[in-house]
């Protein structure tokens, strides 16, 4: 009987790791084939091979763990300075999905799910290998997730506050300090003013980076697609952020080159989008890639998956150790408009930021099933935006391909109603005024 | 649309909306039910004053949800007004606000705060226990209105060291906003007398239910419910203590001079999701099923163990606040927790007494905490050989035929195992 179970099982391995690996090949090898990508691109794409196709864990020096992040709240720094590395598990994998569909409520997100089905598959090392996984309470999915995961591996939960006051930070700060005990009962290595600051610089880094890539974006349109850029945002969440860092270095250089030589990656005017609502997660990276198939171009994002994830710095006024707390504190809840703060006017302010820096001429509000705080900001986001003119889509899709043909449609339709837009306007969508 | 109403009480026959019909239909069999019991009638009248009458909205403080200590509410000097959702109409007022997969209390209380003519006056306070999505989200909508708030952020994990603290120090937040809000300063004697009336309030209450259980030959499941539901729809806490009581003393006289009813139908646990006066569908489902409702265990349904000794009731005013949020905080079984304790104890405590033959476990759409809750629970209760019904609905009707026949088979099922259980000891 036990022959009989452990040979189901195996066979059941063996047909999830064929249709993961299928999948993730094929989402891979379509975005190395998407035409005008810069160079250097190769480390990021081996990144996500390397985790999602080859099913190996994170590369990391020898000796050092990893801990599993999810949201964008867990400070990386943190996690450097306890000497591990951290890898945010947040997935995007339709077989993992169908796994978890199975394993939790019916009702739940398919990013859930998704984490779920690796949970309990076992057969993805990035989530097996971590010696703890942070999860910020940050919805209701979330946090019923950290309970499931507290049954099968080391778990500490972070409560984000729903406001953003002054004794909500503090709160988060005292929170970032048991996190700070925990890590260093996991890994055994202490955190010190040292290795914090050094924590401090790898993020630091990275986020330079980030910032000298969304700059170059914004100096010549049609500098990179969209999806190439959500590539490289994935890749960060299974590359130390030095390594990632240096990765994207290399595009900025390329795309230096590009400006210089005057070489965008189309010379039509395609419709500009931003993407913004629930994380675009690799392999589930179908909403860009098909918006750039239909004759669009991501021209931006707002997404926790995306620039988001990354973009906000900590600032330390203070340089004691307490003072760098505050700063990570300070980091991710001030400026983060992540839905599930009761108040995210922010949200508002910071998409029509991005339309104004990336002439956006039309927003897809992407929702996935069951993810009910974006879903809720919806309504209010489309009043705003289109009290400016700009049109908004939202497209609700789950992690599986059964949807492809109706979001092409639905997604195609959206591009010609904004091509038609500008036409008579063509000359004056650029200078927009907010 | 002409509906027949109860002829004791003020109600008149009258055209009704969707709104009304559920009231009266749902008030009309509760007292079909219950005719013989007059002093049931006072709590359906106060249902329908609820529903239909005057409110009085003068610098109100608004209770969303029913995981507020109303004591520190009562404490200021100000009256408590629940909106506890349970209306299929005001769900259906917010349906242009809330997305398709919000659940059905949220979408009912974001309806009422739209009640044409009966919403909260603008300068109302409202209290919101951040304890889901949509809980958060609708604050973020009253806030743009420009209302009042209170933000009250549970703190979801228990094992949190400090969780209580935190929690603690938000009861003393709510405190002062609502003390601001009334003009009224908490002292240590306002605090001590809302204790004490919140306490008696929830001792009367143990002692009904109590009372009542498995007695459906003196009161119906469903209205043992609305006895339950009217703490928040009451305008006198004072004043529904002493109905309470003066019902529990009427059930006991009935029941020296009428014999419990041999043969009683399979008593099951309803857990899950809250059932909310109006929409007693469920309850009424499950008599219809032949069910017996033994126990309800939902959010709130510890809240009647919250009561105060007197010889408790020292210390300073902080100190008194800081053992209503220790006890409040021990017994929040609400989907904030990232795992529902409270909730598992209670059932396991229940299924350990041996009272009930099944569990009809209630997950209203949207709800989905309770599916996750399920997933630890349905284990741990076959443990005990009880079996679990998952019953998933929304406060539509159209689905009440699906249920009833599903219920039926749960019904059969449960009787064959009475049966089966007296073949085993025989």
């Amino acid at each position: 009987m036990d022959r009989d179970a452990d040979k189901r099982k195996e066979r059941q391995d063996r047909r999830f790791i064929k249709r993961e690996t299928q999948t993730a090949a094929k989402y891979l090898r379509r975005l190395r084939e998407l035409p005008g990508a810069p160079e250097g691109m190769e480390p990021f794409y081996q990144a996500l091979e390397r985790i999602y196709v080859q099913l190996q864990a994170v590369e990391r020096e020898a000796g050092r763990k990893t801990v599993g992040t999810y949201c964008v709240m867990t400070p990386p720094e943190l996690v450097y300075a306890a000497g591990a590395v951290p890898v945010k598990l947040c997935s995007g994998d339709y077989t993992a999905f169908s796994v978890g569909d199975g394993v939790v409520a019916r009702d739940a997100c398919p990013l859930v799910k998704a984490v779920a089905g690796f949970q309990q598959t076992g057969l993805m090392p990035a989530y097996a290998d971590c010696a703890l996984m942070v999860v910020p309470v940050t919805c209701d999915c979330k946090k019923k997730i950290a309970g499931l995961l507290a049954d099968q591996c080391e778990v500490m939960t972070l409560h984000v506050p729903a406001s953003r006051e002054d004794v909500d930070i503090e709160d988060f700060v005292t929170q970032l300090y048991v996190l700070m005990e925990k890590l260093e009962e996991v890994t055994g290595s202490r955190i010190s003013y040292q290795s914090l600051a050094e924590g401090f610089g790898k993020v630091g880094y990275a986020q330079y980076e980030l910032s000298e890539f969304i700059r170059l974006k914004k100096e010549m349109l049609y500098l990179i697609r969209g999806s190439h850029a959500m590539a490289i945002m994935n890749a960060a969440s299974y590359m130390p952020a030095d390594v990632w860092g240096e990765a994207l270095g290399a595009v900025n250089q390329s795309l230096r080159k590009k400006i210089a030589q005057k070489e965008a990656v189309t010379s039509k005017k395609l419709p500009r989008i931003l993407l913004t609502g629930s994380p675009v997660v690799f392999p589930n990276v179908k909403i860009p890639l098909l918006v750039e198939e239909a004759g669009g171009i991501v021209a931006g994002d707002e997404t926790c998956m995306g620039e988001r994830g990354m973009w906000d710095p900590a600032v330390i006024t203070d340089d004691s150790f307490d003072g760098m707390i505050r700063a990570l504190a300070n980091r991710a809840l001030r400026p983060c408009p992540c839905p599930s703060f009761a108040d995210n006017a922010r949200r508002i302010y910071r998409l029509k930021q991005l339309i104004q820096e990336n002439r956006i001429q039309g927003v897809i509000y992407h929702v996935l099933r069951g993810c009910l705080v974006y879903d809720y900001e919806y309504k209010r986001i489309e009043e705003e935006l289109g009290s400016l003119g700009i049109p908004v889509i939202r497209l609700e899709s789950d992690y599986n391909e059964e949807d492809i043909e109706q979001l092409r449609i639905r997604i195609e339709a959206f591009i010609e109603l904004i091509k038609l837009k500008q036409a008579p306007e063509k000359a004056r969508a650029a200078e927009r005024s907010f | 649309m002409e509906v027949a109403v109860m002829d004791h009480t003020n109600i008149k026959t009258r055209s009704f909306g969707c709104y009304e019909k559920e009231y009266v239909d749902s008030l009309n069999q509760l007292y079909s039910e219950n005719a013989e019991l007059p002093g049931f009638r006072w709590f359906l009248d106060t249902a329908y004053a609820w529903a239909f009458g005057e409110q009085d909205r003068k610098r109100e403080v608004v209770l969303l949800g029913t995981m507020i200590p109303e004591e520190i509410v009562i404490a200021a000097g100000a009256k408590p007004r629940w909106l506890i959702g349970g209306s299929l109409g005001t769900a259906a007022w917010s349906d242009d606000l809330v997305p398709r997969d919000a659940d059905p209390v949220s979408r009912s209380i974001l309806g009422y705060l739209h009640r044409p003519g009966a919403a909260p006056g603008p300068e109302a306070l409202y209290i919101v226990p951040l304890v889901n999505d949509s809980m958060r989200k609708i604050a973020y909508e009253l806030k743009s209105q420009g209302r009042k708030l209170c933000l009250i952020d549970v703190p979801p994990d228990r094992k949190d060291r400090y969780a209580e603290e935190k929690y603690a120090r938000q009861m003393k937040e709510l405190c002062a906003a609502v003390s601001r809000h009334t003009g009224t300063r908490v002292t240590k004697n306002t605090a001590v007398s809302a204790m004490r009336r919140v306490s008696a309030a929830r001792t009367a209450l143990q002692k009904f239910l109590e009372q009542s259980r498995g007695r459906a030959e003196l009161i119906s499941d469903a209205a043992r419910l609305l006895v339950h539901n009217s703490y928040y729809l009451a305008d006198s806490i004072d004043e529904w203590t002493r109905r309470v009581e003066a019902l529990s003393r009427e059930l006991a006289g009935r029941a020296l001079c009428q014999n419990r009813k041999t043969g009683s139908p399979p008593a099951v646990l309803l857990a899950g999701s809250p059932v909310r006066f109006p929409n007693y569908k469920v309850p009424f489902l499950v008599r219809d099923a032949g069910l017996a409702v033994a126990d309800c265990v939902d959010e709130a349904a510890l809240k009647p163990c919250i009561s105060y000794k007197r010889s408790s009731l020292r210390g300073s005013r902080d100190q008194l606040i800081q053992m209503i949020a220790a006890k409040w905080f021990r017994h929040d079984a609400s989907s904030a927790n990232i795992r529902n304790d409270v909730m598992f104890e209670m059932v396991e405590r229940i299924a350990k007494q041996g009272s009930v033959e099944g569990v009809v476990w209630h997950v209203l759409k949207g709800q989905m905490e309770y599916d996750f809750e399920l997933d630890r629970i349905e284990p741990m209760l076959s443990g005990y050989g009880i079996p679990v019904f998952r019953l998933e609905t929304d406060y539509q009707y159209q689905d009440v035929e699906q249920l009833r026949i599903r219920l039926e088979a749960f019904s059969e099922m449960l009787e064959q195992n009475r049966y089966r259980r007296v073949a085993r000891v025989s």
